[in-house]
C-alpha cells in the first residue's frame, strides 16, 4: 500500500480548499458541458464536414476541452496534487480569482470561435492562456516540494511541460486567425492536437486515476514502479508525437508514438484492472461504467488514430477521431469520476462540526444521474450513426439529447451543492 | 492485500468478513421493500456484526490504535477516524432495535419501512470507513507497530 495514499486520506481535510473555490470549478465544469453541446447543436451541419476553421463546431470543442474538461483539471489539480505532494493546498483566493479570468475567457474564446469574430477569440484566448499559465506555476510550485506519490507526481510534472507546448502553440494559432505574420500554422496546429488531448489532459487524468480509482475501489495503489513506467512510455509517445507533428521522419516517428502510446495505455488498464479486480468495493455501478467507457474511447481513440497515419480510406476519419478522442474518452471518464467526486468532496466539507456529517449519498441525486447517463450513451452513439449517415438531423438530434444529459448534470450538481449549503446551514 | 502486522491482518480480516456481510444487506434491502422471513438468518449476521464487531474493534482502535497514530504525527486522520466511528455508533444504535426485531421475526412493515434507510446508511458509512482504514491507518500500522508492540496488541485484541 502507498504511503502516499495514506498521506492523501490522512491529510484530505487538513489540506481542503474552501468548498466555495473547489466545487465552483465543477459547477462551472457543468454549465460549460450543456453549453458545448447547444454549441455542436448549433453546428452540427458544419460538424459533419468540419476541418477546422472558426464556427460552432470549433466552439464546441473548446467548450469541452477547456470549459468542460480543463475547468475540471484546474479543479481536481489543485485540490488533490497537493495531497499527493504532501504540501500546503496553493493559496486559495488566487485560485478563485484565476476561476473568474479562465470562466470569462472559455466563454469569450468560444462566443469568438462561434461567431467567427477573431478579435474575441484574441481576447478570450489570451484570459485562458494567462489562467493557465498562473495555474501552471502554483502547481509548479506545489511539484518542486513533493513528499509522496512519485508515479502521480511524475504525471503532474509531464502535463506541465505539455501545458506550455499547448499555450504556445495555442498562442501561434491564434495569432494566424487575427491575420498577424506567424510562421507554421500548421506545425502549430499538430503539436496542439497532440500535446492538449494527450499531453495536458491525458497526464493528468491517468496520473490523478492512481489516487482515485483505488480511493473508490478500495484497493491497493499501483505500484510506484509500474505507475512510473506508464508515464515514461507516454512521455516518450509524446515527445516522438511531437517530433512527427513539426515534420520530422512524421511517417516513421508517428507510427512509433502510437507504439510507445499504446504500452503506456496498456500499462496503465492493467493497473487499473487490478486496482478494480483486487479492490474490496467491486460494485461502483454507473460512475465506473462511464469510466470504463472513457478507457474504451481511449483505446478507441489510439486505433483511429493508427488508421489516420496509414490514411486507411474510411469517410470522416478525423471526426471518428475526434469523437472517440474527446466525447468516448475524456468526457465519458471525466463525468464518472466527477460524480464520485463531488458528493465525496461535498460530504468531507460537511463533515468536522460536531453533528453526523451527511454520506456521499444522501447529497447526490441518483435520478438525475441515471437521466444523464442515458443521455451521454445515446448522444455517443447518435453521433456515431450521424458520421455513418451523414445526417445533420441525427447529428443535431444526438447533439439535443447530450445537452438534455447535460442540463441533468447541472440538476445533479447543483442538488449537490444545495445540499451542502443544507446540511452546514 | 498483504500486511506486515498481525494486528493490521487481523483488523483486515474483519474488514473483509465485514463487507461481505454488508454486501449482501445492502443487496437484501434494495430488493426487499416488504419484510421477507427469509432473510432473518442474515439479518441475524447483522445484528451480531452492529452488537458485537462494531463495538469491540473499534474499542480496540480507540484506545489502542488511534492514541499512536497521533504520537506519529497522524492525529488528522485520527480525529477523522474517530468522528466517523462516533457517527457509525449513532446510526448503529438507531438501526439496532430494528435490526433484532427482524431478525426474530417480529416486525411490522412501518418498521421495515424506517429499518431500510438506516440500513443503507450504516452500510454506506461503514464501506467507507473501512475504505480509509484499509488505505490509510493499517498501511501505517505496518510501519508504526514494532515486533513487540503487535504481538502485545494481537494477544490483547483476540482476548476481548
Amino acid at each position: 500500500m502507498s504511503a502516499g495514499v495514506a498521506a492523501f486520506l490522512g491529510g484530505a481535510r487538513s489540506r481542503l480548499l474552501p468548498a466555495s473555490v473547489t466545487l465552483r470549478f465543477f459547477a462551472a465544469a457543468a454549465l460549460f458541458h450543456l453549453l458545448a453541446w447547444l454549441a455542436l447543436a448549433a453546428g452540427a451541419a458544419q460538424w459533419l464536414s468540419f476541418g477546422g476553421g472558426l464556427g460552432w463546431p470549433l466552439a464546441a470543442l473548446h467548450l469541452v476541452t477547456l470549459g468542460v474538461l480543463g475547468m475540471t483539471a484546474l479543479g481536481a489539480g489543485a485540490q488533490l496534487l497537493p495531497v499527493a505532494t504532501l504540501q500546503p493546498a496553493p493559496g486559495w483566493r488566487l485560485l478563485g480569482s484565476l476561476w473568474w479570468l479562465y470562466t470569462a475567457g472559455v466563454l469569450a474564446l468560444a462566443w469568438g470561435m462561434g461567431m467567427a469574430r477573431p478579435p474575441w477569440v484574441a481576447v478570450g484566448g489570451s484570459a485562458v492562456a494567462i489562467a493557465l499559465f498562473a495555474w501552471g506555476v502554483l502547481m509548479l510550485r506545489n511539484l518542486r516540494g513533493a513528499r509522496g506519490m512519485p508515479g502521480v507526481v511524475a504525471h503532474g510534472w509531464a502535463a506541465l511541460a505539455a501545458l506550455v507546448l499547448v499555450l504556445a502553440s495555442a498562442a501561434s494559432l491564434a495569432g494566424t486567425w487575427l491575420g498577424w505574420p506567424v510562421p507554421g500554422r500548421a506545425l502549430a496546429l499538430g503539436v496542439h492536437l497532440v500535446f492538449a488531448p494527450y499531453g495536458f489532459m491525458a497526464l493528468l487524468v491517468l496520473g490523478l486515476s492512481f489516487i482515485l480509482v483505488p480511493m473508490f475501489a478500495l484497493s491497493d495503489a499501483p505500484a510506484e514502479r509500474d505507475q512510473l513506467v506508464s508515464c515514461g512510455f507516454a512521455v516518450l509517445a509524446l515527445t516522438l508525437g511531437g517530433l512527427a507533428a513539426i515534420g520530422i521522419a512524421p511517417g516513421l516517428l508517428w507510427l512509433a508514438a502510437l507504439a510507445a502510446g499504446a504500452i503506456a495505455v496498456a500499462v496503465h488498464l492493467r493497473l487499473m484492472r487490478t486496482a478494480l479486480r483486487t479492490g474490496l468495493r467491486r460494485e461502483l455501478r454507473r460512475s465506473f461504467a462511464l469510466v470504463k467507457i472513457g478507457w474504451a474511447g481511449l483505446v478507441a481513440s489510439l486505433a483511429l488514430a493508427l488508421a489516420l497515419v496509414l490514411e486507411v480510406p474510411l469517410p470522416r476519419l478525423q471526426s471518428w477521431f475526434g469523437v472517440a478522442l474527446i466525447v468516448g474518452w475524456l468526457l465519458s471518464f471525466l463525468l464518472g469520476m466527477l460524480q464520485r467526486i463531488l458528493p465525496f468532496l461535498a460530504a468531507l466539507h460537511a463533515g468536522g462540526t460536531g453533528r453526523r456529517a451527511p454520506t456521499p449519498s444522501s447529497l447526490t441525486h441518483e435520478r438525475a444521474l441515471a437521466v444523464h447517463f442515458g443521455c451521454h450513451l445515446a448522444a455517443l452513439a447518435g453521433l456515431a450513426l450521424a458520421l455513418l449517415a451523414d445526417s445533420v438531423v441525427l447529428a443535431t438530434a444526438a447533439a439535443l439529447i447530450g445537452a438534455a444529459g447535460a442540463a441533468a448534470f447541472c440538476w445533479f450538481t447543483a442538488t449537490v451543492l444545495r445540499r451542502l449549503h443544507g446540511s452546514r446551514a | 492485500m498483504t500486511h506486515s502486522t498481525q494486528v493490521s491482518r487481523m483488523l483486515d480480516d474483519e474488514h473483509r468478513s465485514n463487507i461481505a456481510v454488508l454486501g449482501q444487506v445492502e443487496q437484501m434491502i434494495a430488493r426487499e421493500t416488504r419484510y421477507d422471513p427469509g432473510s432473518a438468518k442474515l439479518l441475524g449476521q447483522l445484528v451480531r456484526l452492529l452488537e458485537h464487531d462494531v463495538q469491540r474493534h473499534f474499542t480496540f482502535e480507540e484506545e489502542q490504535l488511534f492514541p499512536r497514530m497521533t504520537e506519529n504525527g497522524d492525529g488528522g486522520m485520527a480525529l477523522l477516524l474517530q468522528e466517523e466511528h462516533d457517527a457509525i455508533r449513532e446510526v448503529s444504535a438507531e438501526l439496532l432495535p430494528l435490526a433484532q426485531r427482524a431478525a426474530a421475526g417480529d416486525i411490522d412493515q412501518q418498521a421495515w419501512s424506517a429499518l431500510r434507510p438506516l440500513a443503507k446508511e450504516l452500510i454506506e458509512r461503514q464501506v467507507a470507513h473501512i475504505q480509509k482504514e484499509t488505505m490509510a491507518l493499517l498501511p501505517l500500522l505496518d510501519d508504526i507497530l514494532d515486533d513487540d508492540a503487535d504481538r502485545e496488541l494481537a494477544f490483547a485484541y483476540t482476548a476481548t
